[in-house]
């Protein structure tokens, strides 16, 4: 009982969301002068106005869903699942954003790997909720290359699913601060993102709920976030 | 024509407000970081800034103090244009107002384009030497 309270604090708490709440007024802010610009131009985009409006609805369907994972009373259902699947379609989540904000999504999902035993829906929902963060936060860092890499490879804990990028801010301990100045700054990860940082904090909460956690780690040359899962052996063998 | 330094790390908002205030008639520098925003203003010498305060990694009060330290940008009007919203913005106002030299302040959320145009372009028309009304 005590585990499944300590599950549920986080989620629950006030700071979470609040820091939804501050991040859903950039969305809705650019929706509001994008429209105003239509209206003095007499120019129409609606696709970029459709692409914010859906980011918008995605971190709050994120946020609901890391609610009620967490609120489950039974453990959570998990299945075997490929990640490169998963980040296939993560990406294709993300792209009419990142194309809002010029920032190039590669896939590198190269290798076989075997299935891992995950939460699907709340797998998917945490590397979105991450990936638009990031996809944010790239170009407020003033960084030349706006590549993101949704990546998998093998590491000696386990198969690392993530987000990887050309900015060494990636890191566990800009995440451990985050977490930390979260009750107190409108802007926890200050080296990373101008904003709450709530698409972070959302997967980290989805995560959690999931017994996983969010970790920095490196993809070649890239630095990144992810997290560490478990391969389904049984399922390998056969 | 006006130079204007917009400091704005929202890509999406910069593209939007950057091309509204190039058809009101003005030049525009976008800059996304503190860093970059004091390197264009050395290159560009700007006749007016505006800025958001929450940057990655340099806040726009670092950027401030460090603009304000080059005697050619003393006089340099300032619009702090930002998600800080009023009531935690008090606080500051005075160091902004009395040290920084900045006049106006405009909460980005209920700021429109039009409001911004305005208030950029009453800051270009104020001659420097006179101090320009208090917005905020």
């Amino acid at each position: 009982m005590s585990q499944q309270a300590d599950r549920q604090s986080p989620i629950l708490s006030q700071e979470l969301l609040l820091s939804v709440a501050e991040e859903l007024k950039l969305p809705l802010l650019q929706i509001a002068r994008k429209a105003e610009q239509q209206e003095l131009t007499g120019e129409s985009d609606l696709s970029t106005i459709r692409a914010t409006a859906d980011s918008a609805l995605r971190l709050l369907d994120n946020y609901v869903l890391g609610v009620r994972l967490a609120l489950e009373p039974e453990p959570l259902a998990v299945e075997s699942v490929s990640v490169s699947s998963i980040l296939y379609d993560a990406g294709q989540e993300l792209s009419a954003m990142a194309k809002n904000y010029g920032v190039e999504l590669e896939l590198s999902i190269a290798g076989r790997y075997a299935p891992v035993l995950a939460h699907r829906q709340g797998l998917q929902a945490a590397l979105v909720s991450l990936g638009a963060a990031l996809i944010e936060a790239l170009p407020a860092q003033g960084s030349p290359q706006l590549k993101l890499q949704l990546a998998t490879h093998r590491s000696r804990y386990g198969i690392v699913a993530g987000l990887y990028a050309e900015t060494k801010q990636l890191s566990n301990e800009a995440l451990q601060k985050g977490r930390q100045l979260r009750r107190q700054s409108r802007q926890p990860l200050m080296n990373l993102s101008h904003t709450s940082g709530a698409g972070v904090f959302v997967a980290d909460t989805i995560l959690n709920a999931m017994n996983l956690h969010l970790t920095a780690s490196r993809h070649h040359r890239l630095y990144g976030i992810g997290t560490v899962l478990q391969p389904n052996h049984q399922l390998h063998l056969v | 024509m006006a130079q204007i330094l917009l400091i704005e790390p929202d890509r999406v908002l910069a593209e939007i407000y950057g091309r509204s205030l190039v058809a009101a008639g003005n030049r525009v520098l976008s800059c996304f970081t503190a860093q970059a925003g004091i390197q264009a203003a050395d290159k560009q010498q700007p006749d007016l800034v505006i800025l958001e305060l929450q940057l990655v990694e340099h806040s726009g009060i670092e950027f401030l103090y460090e603009f304000r330290s080059y005697p050619e940008w003393q006089a340099t009007p300032v619009v702090i244009h930002t998600t800080v919203p009023p009531n935690e913005f008090s606080d500051n106002w005075q160091i902004l107002r009395v040290e920084l030299g900045v006049e106006t302040y405009l909460y980005k959320p209920q700021t429109s384009l039009k409001q911004l145009i305005d208030t950029a372009q009453a800051q270009l028309s104020v001659p420097e030497s006179v101090p320009s009304s208090v917005v905020a």
